[in-house]
């Protein structure tokens, strides 16, 4: 029996032990599906995007109400601007489905550091959604944008991002956790998706935006913002981006334009693609080998050549590894001159190639990466032409 | 047998007097002049006159064998006999004149009541306090027809009835071995209810068949009408909510019990027969399961076990997970739910055991209505509960999807008993998961499984063959295995006894040696 009273006693002493006490009705909670952060006046500004349940559910016909609603709110911190909002919604705010999070484009200028201190600290965050940073506009204009299909712009933002970073390439997603890690990161800068508004931005909170089946306002990825200590510095071109995925080896498929030996251009579609960096000390003088190994199917052929020919799938690859090559090169350049930030990990990869010498570079480092050495090789090979040989403009030409 | 305390209202004298009247007078008397019982007195003789009375209860007798083995023989017999002493009659009567199957001789009163309110007839002389008592038992009785409760697709279609006789019948002729014993108890003090206890004396554990009887030995109440009567004395843990006794209508699935070791206990005036030991996973499990192919069966039963996991936790996970522990929702389900939720004028909780109290009410209402209402139960019952309770906003569409859920998995059970228990721990499993979420429902499940492991029915652990595991009592719990690998019986219940065919078990022996 003592056995008994004494499992007992455990059992209830346990129930003190439960994180989990508030208890809370889904109807007295407001889902936070974005948040954004911008700096007004060396004050936070906070904009929640909070989801409208009833204008979402399919069960009921749309009213025509907007389906999301945001709210604003200025603090000295950014705890305080989301207490402060209280005064404003409806429900008490929930995080936990926060599924990502808007830096405004002058808040990632003076540096992020500080206003992510809460959504890493508080329990309530969950950890696991996107950062991205607002391009030419705050993060306030960004969420106030309504998009079609996806009712919660929030996951249109999100949608985007990881589609277009699994097939295009000139996007990637970051988490929070992974964000706080590297950011000061004094070797590797980290780079966070940029988003920019298309069309008019006052336009794009009506819900006119919605009932077109072009609409006049669109959310767009630029490319990579690098940030150093923090500190936005500038926004990586398309092509800068998609060779920064290559090098990352965040290339999962992508597609690139070659040109034809007889004029004309053909696109071929990048299935795998596997990076190795090397990094090696000659005499004290760190040297960086990038390796590329791409697999590709031919994907469009805009003009005359033979894909029979086993030359021809030579000349192919051939010219696809130049391609790579040269504007992965002149990314590097670029970078190298224009940002002067290791974006790419190569600091990282000569600390574990050879940590004795890396320390005697390691305080220099950012100098030296400015005339770092970079070599560049790319092996491609062509697997595939589709479902189809020779193209329509070659059969066309041939008669 | 025991000494009826009727009899000592009446009179303290229980030896048969012999002066007829007499003792027709004290009979009388002692059944209140009741007009069920019949008396008959004759005077027969050719060479002396003998008075005799027959006596029986109208009802509980064959008549015609009344007639045609009793009356009959002793006009026509004695009549024509040329006896003359009285004290030869009893034994000419017993021994060469009654044509019934069992015969025998009475002294008491005790044994004349039990032997008439049981369907026998008595036959007493005058100036002999010796009287006959001959099998007539005849009463009504229902024919052997369809299971109502348990029904298969595949397998025999008769069920028990309400005779002790016809049940064990029913066993018999599917176990034709002169090992399978039946052991008879009368308990009640004034019912005097027939029950017997029937094993396959060279499987069963004989600890356990003497424990049966004992226990039914212990027994002290004045009536048994149904076999719950004795379950709720015989089984082990008094206050468990979980059933410890087996039952079940249909002939083949108690054969199949005691040929697994079990012990079947039949009680007279009830179409159910127990099995003990009952062991959880046989609530799980159905004669159905044995006809079929054995893939096919694991399958069901892995269902069966998840749908008792359902029926068990389902509101409760919903009331925990949508007041506790909202991010555990993928965001889409979460806003659709929350949609839903709109306008709900309850907590989650409250909405909860609304709905599942109205569902009880209506499950129990249909069970307990004539048929002819039935139908109109459940048209109430659909349109209240399911339509217009969530049009009208008083709970959301989810919860309905939740009940009704939880309703179709406890009627997966095959055995009654246990979806009642999986009922009524599913209201205290709600209540903890609404004051601490998840953690709460955890802790109920903890204590439950706890409770179960320490149940014992008759020595064998409750939760047997998983805790204790035992590895070769596997192939029959939560899957089936093919029959050729049910070799043997399950440890813990036939201890003596554990390989079931003798043929099989040597063919595998012979392989493996010739290997």
């Amino acid at each position: 029996m003592s056995k008994f009273k004494a499992i007992c006693l455990l059992m209830i002493l346990s129930l003190l032990l439960s994180g989990c006490w508030s208890k809370r009705e889904l109807n007295e909670l407001a889902i936070v599906a974005a948040l954004g952060i911008d700096k007004v006046d060396n004050e936070f500004k906070i904009t929640v995007q909070v989801v409208i349940p009833g204008e979402i559910s399919s069960r009921q016909p749309s009213s025509g109400r907007s389906p999301v609603i945001t709210y604003h709110s200025t603090g000295a911190t950014v705890f305080e601007a989301i207490r402060k909002m209280t005064t404003v919604t409806a429900r008490k705010l929930y995080f936990a489905h926060l599924q990502i999070v808007v830096l405004g484009n002058k808040l990632a200028e003076e540096g992020i550091n500080e206003s992510l201190d809460l959504i890493s600290r508080d329990h309530e965050f969950r950890n696991d959604f996107e950062v991205i940073v607002a391009h030419e506009a705050t993060a306030d204009e960004v969420l106030n944008v309504l998009t079609p299909i996806e009712k919660v712009p929030a996951n249109k933002l999100l949608n985007s991002l990881k589609t277009s970073e699994k097939t295009w390439g000139t996007t990637e997603s970051i988490k929070i956790d992974d964000l706080i890690n590297t950011i000061n990161n004094k070797t590797t800068s980290v780079v966070i998706s940029a988003i920019e508004i298309e069309g008019n931005k006052s336009v794009g909170m009506e819900q006119t935006n919605v009932k077109r089946s072009k609409s006049p306002v669109l959310l767009k990825y630029k490319g990579l913002a690098a940030f150093k200590k923090g500190k936005l510095i500038g926004i990586l071109t398309e092509n800068e981006s998609k060779s920064l995925s290559f090098i990352r080896d965040k290339i999962q498929s992508t597609v690139e334009i070659i040109a034809c030996p007889k004029g004309d251009t053909l696109a071929t579609e990048i299935t795998h693609s596997k990076t190795k960096i090397k990094g090696k000390f000659e005499h004290g003088a760190p040297k960086i080998e990038v390796l590329i190994d791409v697999n590709q199917n031919v994907g469009e052929v805009l003009c005359e050549i033979d894909l029979t020919k086993e030359k021809s799938i030579h000349l192919i690859n051939k010219k696809t590894e130049e391609l790579i090559k040269k504007r992965i090169d002149e990314t590097i350049r670029s970078v190298q001159q224009n940002y002067r930030v290791d974006i790419f990990g190569f600091g990282e990869e000569l600390h574990r190639t050879n940590p004795k010498e890396w320390k005697k570079i390691k305080k220099d480092w950012l100098t030296i990466f400015q005339e770092l050495q970079v070599k560049v090789d790319v092996h491609v090979n062509t697997q595939g032409v589709g479902t189809m040989e020779n193209s329509l403009v070659s059969k066309t030409k041939g008669e | 047998m025991s000494i009826s305390k009727i009899t000592d209202t009446s009179q303290n004298h229980d030896e048969l007097y012999s002066s007829l009247s007499q003792n027709l007078k004290i009979i009388k008397n002692a059944l209140g002049n009741s007009d069920d019982l019949i008396i008959r007195e004759i005077t027969v003789g050719k060479a002396e006159k003998f008075a005799f009375a027959i006596i029986y209860v109208d009802g509980l007798t064959d008549k015609i064998s009344i007639s045609e083995s009793v009356i009959d023989k002793l006009m026509l017999e004695i009549e024509a006999s040329q006896e003359t002493e009285t004290d030869k009659i009893i034994p000419y009567l017993r021994d060469s004149c009654l044509t019934v199957g069992d015969v025998n001789d009475i002294f008491s009163f005790s044994t004349l009541y039990n032997s008439i309110l049981n369907g026998d007839t008595v036959i007493l002389l005058d100036e002999s306090s010796t009287g006959i008592v001959t099998s007539t038992k005849g009463a009504k009785d229902r024919a052997v027809m369809e299971p109502s409760t348990e029904s298969v697709i595949r397998g025999p279609r008769e069920s028990f009835t309400e005779t002790l006789r016809t049940n064990t019948a029913l066993i018999r002729r599917k176990i034709k071995s002169p090992n399978l014993w039946i052991k008879s108890r009368i308990v009640g003090e004034v019912t005097k209810t027939d029950v017997a206890v029937m094993y396959l004396n060279d499987i069963a554990n004989d600890k356990i068949v003497a424990e049966v009887l004992s226990r039914l030995d212990r027994i002290n109440i004045d009536g048994i009408l149904e076999g719950g009567y004795i379950e709720d004395f015989i089984q082990d843990s008094k206050f468990s909510i979980f059933p410890t006794v087996y039952n079940s209508e249909r002939p083949d699935v108690i054969a199949g019990e005691i040929l697994d070791g079990k012990i079947a206990i039949l009680v007279d005036g009830s179409p159910f027969v127990l099995i003990v030991p009952a062991l959880f996973t046989s609530f799980l499990q159905s004669a159905e399961d044995y006809y079929q192919h054995w893939m096919i069966s694991s399958l069901v039963r892995i269902l069966r076990f998840f749908g008792i996991s359902l029926a068990l936790v389902a509101p409760s996970l919903y009331v925990a997970i949508t007041t506790f522990h909202q991010e555990m929702l993928p965001t889409p389900m979460l806003i659709s739910v929350a949609s839903q939720r709109e306008g709900v004028p309850f907590p989650a909780v409250v909405e909860a055991l609304i709905m599942e109290v109205a569902f009880e009410v209506l499950r129990e209402a249909g069970l307990r209505m004539p048929r002819t209402i039935g139908p109109a139960v459940s048209i109430v019952g659909t349109l209240v509960i399911g339509q217009a309770a969530v049009e009208a906003g008083i709970v959301s569409a989810v919860m309905v999807i939740i009940v009704a859920l939880t309703a179709i998995c406890s009627f997966l059970f095959p055995a009654y008993g246990l979806s009642n228990t999986v009922r009524a721990l599913r209201f205290p499993l709600m209540i903890l998961a609404s004051i601490v979420g998840l953690f709460g429902v955890m802790l109920g499940l903890m204590i439950i499984i706890l409770h179960m492991c320490s149940i014992r029915t008759f020595g064998v652990p409750y939760l047997s063959p998983f805790g204790p595991l035992i590895l070769q009592d596997q192939k029959d719990a939560l899957v089936l295995f093919p029959r050729r690998a049910l070799l043997t019986r399950p440890r813990l219940i036939s201890k003596k006894n554990t390989v079931r065919g003798h043929k099989y078990f040597n063919t595998k022996k012979r392989n493996q040696s010739n290997m």
